[in-house]
């Protein structure tokens, strides 16, 4: 082992030594002020600050270190990090020494932020020079190679070659050819400096001269706040504002490269002590913009963007279920790896649960109190090319409303994500003879249901004087509601009926379980399909038969879960509480279904339902006027972008429908059915080359091309056609590579066993495949989603639309080809990102807090996309990897 | 020779199976695909019914042959896929093609103006000049100053974005540990993600009043267009530079570690070198996404189109060729639209080509590193 590594062993198991700590506070010096001048940058704290302000702002950074600092420490401290590098450490604790010291200048002098970061350079330039002299003279232990080498020289003979220039021409000015001396002299006398002497000192001493340069240039104000150079001929110039930040930030990372290379002694450890700082602080910075960028959006769209958002605390409710499941499911997974504290392990894991159950408990205090829960801010509107304050309010109101949608979305969520959880109780439980009827019944009436429907809507209500609409059709309709009740209401008459124990009940009762819930659901929404068809609700004393029916079942399907449930906990036998478990989750299953029928049964009748005093209504509980609103023209309130909103949705839908199926279907053939060769080749060329194209040239092509085809107008239709041509070449791509990714022992397996061709692409190859498809699919929707320059070219761009698409209701029926016609599909709508466009293209006309919470609103959809589209890779990927 | 045709046909259409039934299914599917093709064609009336009849067909060709209804299916999904790709090219070269015949290679070369060559346009563009490059109202059509402005503000990008890039291609590849990688990596995504229209709105509504205060500029320039567009490029050379360094086998710098080198110059000596092909094809994608860069430029300089004056001056502005497209397509005659699809052309031809070029350069490494491993 080399003498490299037994040197970092040692400084893992030594303590430090005080020139290590010296050094480790430069290079978190170097640090603070690097960070500092990115702030400085974009003026959130101005050069000018001084004294207590400037005090407050290093004393904020000071507080978050030490927050940063401690709670690494304490996570140390748990075992659930290890820190154990001596250099990390000195670093932290250097970052807490800098930030402290910082503070107490700042607050005790009146020194400005400006020649503060001046000073700063100037003490580190001496600190580095000092850290290299000291090493030549052998005081310090280090192992320096005989020359910093031709790369480093290099880029000193550039730097010094710049600040020569600068020197020059401030001292001769730029005109004479004297100056040409400049550059070249400081040039070639900093790459020798750095070339000739060894190591230790051609890696400080220019550093040094170059900081310190730096330092006092900013330092003695030579360049100050409002300094300014303006040459004649650009048509701009430089300002203090940007010329020292820029100075003190360049100065900071390269001392702390040399700091760095202090640290670990010279040599080759020093080395990539150097560049892995450098590189560590880029991705750092890295992240920062990212971050900034999004964040910075986010809160500059939030307050327009939300402005009278409101929604009853019912509502709210509803939206936290599918929440508190992926929290309980959380909960029942292990996070973290051996080596966590269980402590930690087990305030991690229950964490989201609890804040959720707290939440959600917040909200029903609302709902029991009746106190609305309220948030007050101010917005701001355009009138009249003013912008005009407005008070305006988040509020939880106490209403026990919920609106259907919502209700049958989330029940229908949670139905499928139940469903999905459910195994099997196949062959489990007693026979019951009576019900093998019943389950053969069940179809039967389904599909009586069914012709019924067919029937009327072929025939007409009434054929032939029979009222087959009216009077049979509500009569089945009862009778369907009443059975699916019935049905509902087995599992917990078998388990109230049978003998035994209770855990030996419930598990008997099986079948009964699974005829009740699904026959159930089946006659049920059967039933509420027939319904509309006839023209009748049903209903007892103004009381809708279907929603009683669906409330009823809710609550057996409830009640079965519940005892299952408790049965659970009383056996100790492993199989049956597994078994218990299944019937728990089928009996919720149940119940979300039959919600989910209740709130589909008041959307269909457009009647609301009230049990005591709970509301599900038609109309929204959710008002969010920015978003289910469309722009109101000389309206007190501006109104939202709703069209904007629902051109977007249909967009990607139509873009989806073309692109995905065209894209995986092509991907099938290429990779499976194809020979690889020349073809394919060419075919996966030009479809990367595609998708590199930039988007504006699709735009042309659409605007050229389709929409002459289409009627000649700007339209939905056409902009959906050229999102799916650039969807196209993605799909086609990630999917191609997904499907090569599958390895051949799987398809020769299925060959082997006699499988054809196609039987092993559809069973074997394609549901391998189907997690990066998906993936890829859903990033590349959320990268359309965002794409704007072709839509403007084939949808138009409208400022302030009033009215949205209306797709579905667009379809009618004609007698001449083309004999379907969607007037509304070929119409111009509105888009998010066109959206955004319109406002910058109204100039002063357009309202810009409209426009940033446009913005927010559409950056919020598309990284929607990609979170969704990376958590699935991530899951996917660990399951590989792990079963 | 018309045998050999056929027989690669049928080949093609039917695969290797040889029933009957599956034959016929798969002809008569194919069949009436064309003739709904042929009504579309030529007897739109007709084109509705045929398509009911090939959906038919296919559906009951589905029940009883699918595998060989899927074949054809797929190969129906590719024909599409490989005629849109073509489509699109051809298209518009044709579409650029009057623009061409009418300005020949003024549009790239030498401007006209009304009809006049201008002869001493180059010594004009290096020298002040008011001169406009651009009125489609008097006929003045010229590409160069776009072009000129494409290339300032991709180089300004490129300046930006490739040492940045590099470094966080080598932070992602190479030092992070297995945590971090899965944390950085998909935040890099989401740095592509960022809709450029964002950017553009971020520079148009912010970023205008810093650079009066701190560049004593009047308004964007190509500066500010640059470091934007350098910071949306920045994802593209990460990720894929990122994938180059990654593709170096393992073996490779395992043996310069076990000789006692350290990390850094293994990456140094060993990593990069292996990955330069890889590195710079990453460098030559981001490029081409800077070029071809639309809303972000649209957004912070909406400008008209000239040269910068002097030609290097990075605080002047004018439009690229991009944002050309995007600002006038709404309000051009018909004459500027052939223009404008020329300059869709050259954004085409050009970006394609980088991007076959880089492909071509990562087929080579990935060729030659398996020959090492």
């Amino acid at each position: 082992m080399s003498e490299a590594y037994a040197h970092d062993t040692a400084l893992v198991t030594e303590g430090s030594t005080s020139y290590d700590r010296l050094v480790d506070g430069a290079i978190a010096l170097s640090i603070v002020a690097f960070a500092t001048t990115l702030l400085a940058l974009v003026e959130l704290v101005p050069l000018g600050t001084a004294g207590a302000t400037l005090g407050n702002y290093f004393l904020t950074l000071f507080v978050a270190v030490s927050g940063g600092v401690g709670l690494t420490a304490g996570a140390s401290w748990a075992n659930v990090v290890s820190v154990t590098s001596q250099r990390v450490r000195g670093v932290a604790g250097g970052l807490l020494v800098a930030t402290g010291g910082l503070t107490a200048v700042a607050y005790l002098t009146t020194v400005t932020l400006a020649t503060l970061l001046g000073f700063v350079l100037i003490g580190q330039a001496l600190i580095i020079g000092g850290a290299g002299i000291s090493s030549r003279l052998d005081i310090i232990d280090t192992e320096p190679d005989a020359s910093a080498g031709l790369l480093a020289g290099g880029a000193f003979a550039v730097i010094g070659a710049a600040i020569g220039g600068a020197l020059g021409g401030t001292v001769i000015g730029f005109d004479s050819i004297a100056w040409l001396v400049f550059p070249i002299v400081v040039g070639v006398g900093l790459a020798v400096l750095t070339i000739v002497p060894r190591e230790d000192l051609g890696s400080t001493i220019p550093v040094g001269l170059v900081v310190g340069t730096l330092g006092v240039v900013v330092a003695t104000a030579a360049i100050g706040v409002g300094w300014q150079w303006n040459p004649e001929t650009l048509d701009g110039g430089f300002t203090g504002g940007v010329v020292i930040p820029l100075f003190a930030a360049f100065g900071a990372l390269i001392s702390a490269w040399a700091a760095a290379k202090c640290r670990a002694g010279f040599g080759a450890p020093g080395r990539e002590y150097g560049a892995f700082l450098i590189i560590n602080l880029n991705a750092l910075l890295m992240v920062v913009t990212m971050v900034s960028i999004v964040l910075f959006v986010l809160t500059r769209g939030a307050t327009y963007a939300t402005r009278g958002l409101t929604t009853s605390a019912l509502t709210l409710l509803v939206l936290l279920v599918p929440l508190l499941a992926l929290a309980t499911e959380f909960a029942r997974s292990r996070v973290g790896g051996g080596e966590w504290n269980r402590t930690v392990r087990l305030v991690t894991q229950i964490a989201p649960l609890a804040t959720l159950g707290a939440v959600a408990a917040v909200i029903t205090t609302v709902l029991i109190t009746g106190n609305p829960i309220e948030y007050g801010f101010n917005y701001q509107i355009l009138q009249n090319r003013n912008l005009i304050p407005r008070e305006t309010a988040i509020t939880i109101t106490p209403n026990p409303e919920v609106g259907a949608v919502i209700l049958a979305v989330v029940a229908s969520v949670m139905w499928i994500a139940l469903f999905r959880n459910y195994g099997s109780l196949r062959n489990v439980g007693a026979a019951f003879p009576r019900a093998e009827s019943v389950r053969q019944l069940v179809p039967v009436a389904v599909a009586g249901m069914a012709a019924l429907i067919g029937g009327v809507l072929l025939v007409g209500p009434t054929p032939a004087g029979v009222p087959l609409g009216s009077v049979v059709g509500v009569g089945v309709v009862a009778a369907g509601t009443l059975a699916a009740v019935g049905l509902a209401a087995l599992p917990v008459a078998g388990v109230a009926t049978t003998n035994g124990s209770i855990a030996d009940r419930t598990q008997a009762s099986a079948p009964l379980f699974t005829l009740g819930v699904f026959g159930g659901l089946a006659v049920l929404t059967a039933a509420l399909l027939l319904q509309p068809v006839t023209g009748h609700t049903p209903g007892i004393a103004g009381v809708d038969l279907v929603a009683v029916g669906a409330l009823f079942a809710t609550l057996a399907c409830g009640l079965a879960a519940g005892v299952s449930a408790y049965a659970r906990r009383t056996t100790t036998e492993t199989l049956q509480d597994r078994l218990l478990g299944e019937e728990t989750i089928l009996g919720l299953t149940g119940a979300a279904g039959f919600i989910a029928l209740l709130g589909l049964h008041v959307l269909a009748t457009g009647s609301g339902f009230t049990v005591l005093g709970v509301s599900v209504t038609t109309e929204g509980t959710l008002s969010w006027p920015m978003i289910l609103q469309p722009y109101i023209p000389l309206g007190a309130e501006p109104g939202g972008i709703m069209p904007a909103v629902v051109g977007t949705v249909w967009l990607v839908i139509g873009a989806t429908l073309f692109a995905v199926p065209l894209g995986i279907g092509a991907a099938v053939f290429l990779t499976e059915y194809a020979e690889q060769g020349r073809f394919t080749a060419v075919v996966e060329i030009a479809t990367n080359a595609l998708w590199s194209t930039p988007s504006i040239v699709f735009g042309l092509f659409g605007a050229a091309f389709i929409i002459p085809r289409l009627g000649g107008n700007e339209s939905l239709l056409a902009g959906m056609l050229v999102l799916g041509f650039m969807l196209l070449p993605l799909v086609l791509i990630t999917s191609r590579e997904s499907i090569k990714a599958v390895p051949d022992e799987y398809r020769d397996a299925s060959a082997a066993l006699g499988v054809s061709q196609w039987e092993t692409i559809k069973s074997v190859v394609l549901p391998a495949a189907m997690p990066g498809v998906i993936t890829g699919g859903i990033l590349g929707i959320g990268r359309i989603a965002g794409e704007t320059a072709p839509l403007i070219l084939v949808l138009g761009s409208t400022l302030n639309a009033t009215e949205s698409v209306n797709v579905l209701q667009g379809f009618q029926f004609v007698a001449e080809p083309p004999f379907i016609i969607n007037d509304q599909l070929l119409a111009a709508s509105a888009s998010l990102p066109t959206q955004v466009w319109a406002v910058i293209a109204a100039g002063v006309s357009g309202s810009p807090q409209m426009g940033w919470a446009s913005a927010a609103i559409l950056l919020s959809v598309v990284l929607t996309f990609y979170a969704i589209g990376i958590t699935a890779r991530t899951y996917f990927r660990r399951k590989l990897n792990y079963e | 020779m018309l045998h050999q045709v056929w027989v690669d046909v049928q080949h093609t259409l039917f695969g290797t199976d040889e029933a009957e039934g599956s034959r016929l299914a798969v002809g008569a599917s194919a069949g009436m695909l064309l003739a709904t093709i042929g009504a579309f064609l030529f007897a739109p009336a007709a084109a509705l019914p045929a398509l009911a009849g090939f959906v038919i067909i296919t559906t009951i060709g589905w029940v009883t042959y699918q595998g060989a209804i899927a074949r054809l299916l797929t190969l129906l999904a590719t024909v599409l896929t490989v005629l849109t790709v073509f489509l699109i090219t051809v298209f518009l070269f044709v579409s650029a093609l009057p623009a061409f015949t009418e300005h020949g290679s003024g549009l790239l070369l030498l401007p006209a103006e009304s009809g006049e060559p201008r002869w001493f346009f180059w010594l004009e563009a290096v020298l002040p000049t008011a001169e406009t490059f651009w009125n489609p109202l008097s006929g003045a059509y010229s590409l160069i100053p776009a072009i000129w402005a494409t290339v300032i503000v991709t180089f300004i990008a490129g300046a930006v974005a490739i040492p940045l890039g590099l470094f966080g291609a080598l932070f992602i590849a190479e030092v992070a540990d297995d945590r971090l990688r899965e944390i950085i990596k998909p935040g890099v995504e989401v740095l592509a993600g960022i809709p450029s229209i964002v950017y553009g709105f971020i520079g148009f509504a912010v970023l205008n009043s810093f650079i009066q205060g701190s560049f004593l500029d009047d308004g964007a320039s190509f500066l500010i267009a640059g470091i934007v567009v350098g910071i949306m490029a920045l994802p593209t050379i990460v990720s894929v530079g990122e994938d180059a360094l990654s593709s170096v086998p393992d073996a490779m710098g395992d043996g310069a570690v076990a000789m006692g080198a350290t990390e850094w110059q293994k990456m140094k000596s060993i990593s990069i070198p292996a990955a330069f092909s890889g590195i710079s094809a990453a460098v030559i994608l981001g490029l081409g996404r800077a070029i071809g860069e639309t809303m972000a430029v649209a957004a912070i300089m909406a400008a008209g189109v000239g040269f910068a004056d002097p030609l290097f001056d990075v605080f002047d502005a004018s439009a690229t060729l991009t944002s050309l497209i995007a600002v006038n397509y709404g309000s051009a005659s018909e004459s500027t639209l052939d223009v404008l699809f020329v300059a869709g052309v050259m954004l085409f031809v050009i970006v394609a080509g980088m991007s076959i070029v880089s492909q071509y350069i990562e087929r080579q490494m990935k060729q030659k590193l398996k020959g090492q491993s």
